[in-house]
């Protein structure tokens, strides 16, 4: 079974990966098909500044919707920089994202993106992952200890946020009383685009521009809050030295230099961010995947030694980031398509994710899918920071919850994230049998 | 064929071990080292592959 339905009429000109309610609706896989069948790099138009200038232009992208194609990119940081922001429509130009450009990781590039990942990726080796299991399993237990407790069973709200929130909160040293006030602000920051996150509606829904400056003010409003968070956790690490992720940066040297304060700033804002909000939607998407395909979950209840194959099953099919774009730094050539200096691509990885060329039978979840080379973590030099936490996070949660479960049912629709840049599940009621 | 590890890029992800035991091991804390640097013929398909598997790319090999 597959999550899309094709429509028959589809075209070229129909394509449209900027509206966020077509996301809303359910990932949009006929339109990755049709383009990379197609016309595999693709421009894509953006908007227009309104009148008042409130609302940056945004010229448009390319369209990558190619596995070869994504890895070529991604193997050329070079040629495809990240300094000039890394989600469509978030450009130089543009106040809330020109903030952050160039001062996180995932927006900064070569050499200085080596020498600050250096700082912090000795805690996210696979080693080091393993380290962490006996806690995760811990994490995983409560969760789901408070869940038969509560009787509105929200998967999304209930189970899927709370285990990658506790493991980045836990090594951050984000105490517990403030989990749910770094809930709120992830989803205001990462989820602006859909009305539930929004703090004001938007005039006119049908007014490109108008949800455009809803957007950022919703943006904006989670970044101050997230800022002055991340301001007083830091003040209050430099008052009494802690032992945690916040302690190592403030304690770090690049060059013989420490970092800034924004530094610190920035990175505990990626690092919250990252953290919490992927993983969240690889355990839901994962779990709605299983719904949709109930062979296979009882195929991993007969056989739990399928985990970590279903697990990157499960990423693959989901690919929780939906995209991140690059900026041409020369005039470059992709399949005949003339990229000038200073075009964006956007490379679609749930697209990448269902090329028939690498993975077959690309739309139907297969736990036993091998070899399973998916991009849903990128690849090169801003390959998933988290990739080694969130594969344990997913595997343990699906076995604690088989273990836990002899019954797991979904108990009214999946509501879905309107946005393009995660492909996020809001809520999803589900019924469970206690083994 | 000759083969490296790019000590900026690799992150311990153990994929070439798997791969290609015979070319790379993890050292004491677990970054990818390379233990046969010039390869014999029948290694070559091999290491081009854990090349590929390096989620960080951070393999390169080259023809000599």
């Amino acid at each position: 079974m597959t999550m899309t339905a094709d429509k028959p009429n589809l075209t070229l000109e129909d394509i449209n990966l900027i509206e966020p309610r077509i996301f809303g609706e359910k990932p949009p896989h006929d339109q990755w098909k049709l383009l990379r069948e197609q016309d595999p790099v693709r421009w894509h138009d953006g908007w227009q500044q309104t009148e008042d200038g409130e609302v940056a232009p945004f010229r448009g992208f390319w369209s990558i919707t190619k596995y070869d194609d994504i890895i070529r990119i991604s193997r050329d940081p070079e040629t495809f920089i990240s300094s000039r922001g890394i989600v469509i429509g978030t450009e130089p130009e543009s106040a809330t994202a020109a903030a952050g450009l160039g001062k996180m990781l995932i927006t900064m590039d070569p050499p200085r993106h080596v020498r600050l990942r250096r700082l912090v990726n000795k805690g996210f080796t696979p080693r080091a992952v393993v380290a962490f299991e006996s806690e995760i399993r811990r994490y995983t237990s409560e969760i789901l200890d408070d869940f038969c407790q509560k009787d509105t069973c929200d998967f999304v709200t209930e189970v899927a946020a709370i285990l990658p929130l506790a493991v980045i909160c836990g090594m951050m040293g984000i105490a517990k009383e403030d989990w749910g006030k770094m809930f709120a602000l992830t989803n205001k920051v990462l989820g602006a685009s859909d009305p539930e996150f929004q703090d004001e509606v938007a005039g006119d829904i049908e007014d490109v521009a108008e949800r455009r400056r809803v957007i950022e003010a919703t943006v904006m409003q989670g970044n101050i809050e997230m800022f002055q968070y991340f301001g007083q956790s830091i003040a209050a690490h430099r008052e009494a030295g802690k032992d945690d992720l916040v302690q190592t940066l403030i304690d770090s040297k690049v060059d013989g230099e420490p970092l800034t304060d924004e530094e610190i700033l920035f990175f505990c804002y990626l690092l919250i961010l990252a953290g919490n909000e992927t993983t969240r939607n690889a355990i839901s998407g994962g779990m709605l995947a299983f719904f949709e395909n109930p062979d296979q979950l009882q195929k991993l209840r007969a056989n739990p030694a399928l985990l970590p194959s279903a697990t990157e099953e499960i990423l693959r099919y989901i690919s929780p980031v939906t995209h991140m774009t690059r900026a041409a730094t020369r005039d470059t050539e992709l399949r005949g398509k003339q990229i000038k200096t200073g075009d964006k691509v956007a490379l679609w990885y749930p697209s990448a994710n269902r090329d028939a060329h690498v993975f077959p039978d690309a739309d139907t979840f297969n736990i036993e899918r091998s070899p399973n080379d998916h991009l849903a973590f990128g690849i090169g030099e801003h390959f998933c920071l988290g990739a080694g936490f969130a594969r344990m996070e997913i595997s343990v949660m699906f076995e604690e919850l088989l273990k836990r479960f002899s019954k797991l049912e979904q108990d009214g629709p999946a509501e879905r994230l309107a946005s393009n840049f995660i492909g996020g599940i809001k809520h999803m009621p589900v019924k469970y049998t206690r083994a | 064929m000759k083969v490296s590890v790019d000590p900026d890029l690799c992150e311990a992800n153990a994929k070439c071990f798997i791969a290609a035991p015979e070319i790379f091991q993890p050292d004491d804390d677990g970054w990818a080292q390379v233990i046969l640097e010039h390869l014999p013929e029948e290694l070559h398909a091999k290491a081009v592959r854990a090349a590929r598997l390096c989620p960080r790319l951070a393999i390169k090999v080259e023809e000599e």
